[in-house]
């Protein structure tokens, strides 16, 4: 290669890191954006039957986030892939164009999709379909905050709605850790300041876990409490989505 | 056969009862760690009185009505595939029906020599057995390889229900080897099977 880096002025060096400036919204005795309380969720909608050509969907709304998810199959796996006994899970988590408020940035989110496929993997029976694959594609529509959680909980409702054979509902829910407080379900703006986060994946009426999910520094009493807020929201959660399953099964029958 | 009057709504991981009460049925599984039985599925809650001289005793629950996804090819299970390619080894087929249903994705299906018939199975010609286009009725051996699920014909119930000759008509079978076309007479050989009337 021709220039040598180290004097060179075109290099690109990347702008002074700005300190994490504190809105005047999180100082000590703030109220949250949306006017809710710390251990308040947002108001949760689902509806399964979304997308027509799917055999199952379901699309849900957290405030402004917006998640529609599809199922398809089972059906034949791809080719290329290995032989294999039992049922396969394929996800895919993707964003629209105008999902942020930068637009343009829609795609594939390949860390998502991984989360997605380990919350949801423990709770599927994979042998009741062998050798074949399901396939769930989430497309966040609105992306406001806590995303994963409801990509997460609304796949399961349309795993559900496919009558694809489950050992639980799955329900999701986090919690920001923003400065001493612990909020639960947070918004867009409210992650962009948390000093840490926490996502609970769990099976409410079997009492397990299927993925948690810890960033940034936590205390144990913190840890604990965040944990607790987390298993309390997902079983009021599961309750909403049971709901909104039998609303829709009974619709289907009359 | 006993119903309940008002069969409830349960959704997936919805606590039915335990071991000891119910025998787990179709919708539902056993956690073996608690002998708890749940529901996965979503539908209506059955209870079926189990028969009268069976030693198990236990009510038998399930859980059905609402949608169930489609239906997956499982090693037993009678098919109906269409053949799409016929080898001098093998012939490929996509598989329509499971059992009374019909699938809602193809899936792929490949009948071996070895599986045409029962006899003989050393002197099969495929050509003679299939065509492509033939409609044929099929036994899940095994799910096969990656590609395929290995499908066998070799029962008098099983091989070509409906074939098409030369000419374009659906053809009357003749023997359980061999399909006449009822526009010009033309006998086709092919691996008959034989219907139940």
């Amino acid at each position: 290669m021709a220039g040598k880096g180290g004097a060179n002025p075109a290099t690109y060096s990347p702008s002074p890191t700005i300190q994490k400036k504190k809105a005047p919204l999180f100082k000590e005795d703030w109220v949250r954006p949306d006017g809710r309380g710390f251990h308040q969720c947002r108001p949760a909608f689902f509806r399964t039957g979304a997308v027509n050509a799917a055999s199952g969907s379901a699309y849900a709304e957290f405030g402004n986030t917006k998640v529609i998810v599809s199922v398809f199959g089972p059906r034949e796996s791809k080719k290329a892939m290995m032989y294999s006994d039992t049922g396969r899970l394929n996800c895919n988590v993707s964003f629209t164009t105008f999902a942020t408020p930068v637009r343009g940035q829609g795609s594939d989110h390949k860390e998502y999709t991984a989360m997605l496929h380990k919350a949801l993997e423990g709770a599927i029976i994979l042998e009741s379909f062998p050798k074949t694959t399901v396939d769930v594609f989430a497309l966040v529509l609105e992306s406001s905050g806590s995303d994963l959680p409801v990509v997460i909980s609304c796949a399961s409702l349309a795993l559900a709605d496919a009558g694809i054979m489950m050992y639980d509902l799955v329900a999701s829910v986090s919690v920001s850790c923003v400065s001493k407080n612990l909020v639960i379900d947070p918004i867009f703006e409210e992650e962009n300041y948390q000093d840490g986060s926490l996502m609970i994946t769990c099976m409410p009426s079997r009492y397990e876990i299927t993925q948690l999910t810890v960033t940034g520094e936590w205390s144990t009493p913190k840890i604990n409490e965040g944990m607790q807020l987390c298993l309390d929201a997902c079983a009021k959660l599961a309750k909403i989505m049971r709901s909104c399953l039998k609303e829709a099964a009974s619709d289907s029958k009359e | 056969m006993e119903e309940e009057k008002e069969p409830a709504m349960v959704t997936p991981g919805e606590v039915l009862g335990t071991v000891s009460e119910f025998k787990p049925g179709k919708g539902t599984y056993v956690a073996p760690h608690n002998d708890t039985v749940f529901a996965s599925l979503t539908g209506y809650r059955r209870n079926i009185s189990p028969a009268i001289d069976s030693s198990d005793q236990r009510p038998i629950v399930e859980v059905t009505g609402h949608k169930a996804h489609g239906p997956v090819p499982q090693p037993g299970s009678i098919v109906i595939a269409r053949v799409t390619k016929v080898m001098a080894r093998s012939a490929s087929a996509h598989i329509v029906c499971v059992g009374t249903k019909s699938v809602r994705e193809i899936f792929n299906g490949i009948i071996r020599q070895q599986d045409v018939r029962a006899t003989e199975i050393d002197k099969v010609d495929m050509h003679l057995s299939f065509r492509p286009g033939d409609i044929v009725r099929a036994l899940v051996v095994s799910l096969g390889d990656a590609r395929a699920y290995f499908l066998s014909t070799a029962k008098n119930e099983l091989g070509v229900v409906s074939a098409e000759s030369t000419a374009g008509a659906t053809m009357v079978p003749v023997s359980w080897t061999e399909m006449q076309c009822p526009l010009t007479g033309q006998i086709e050989q092919r691996k008959v099977a034989k219907m139940a009337s």
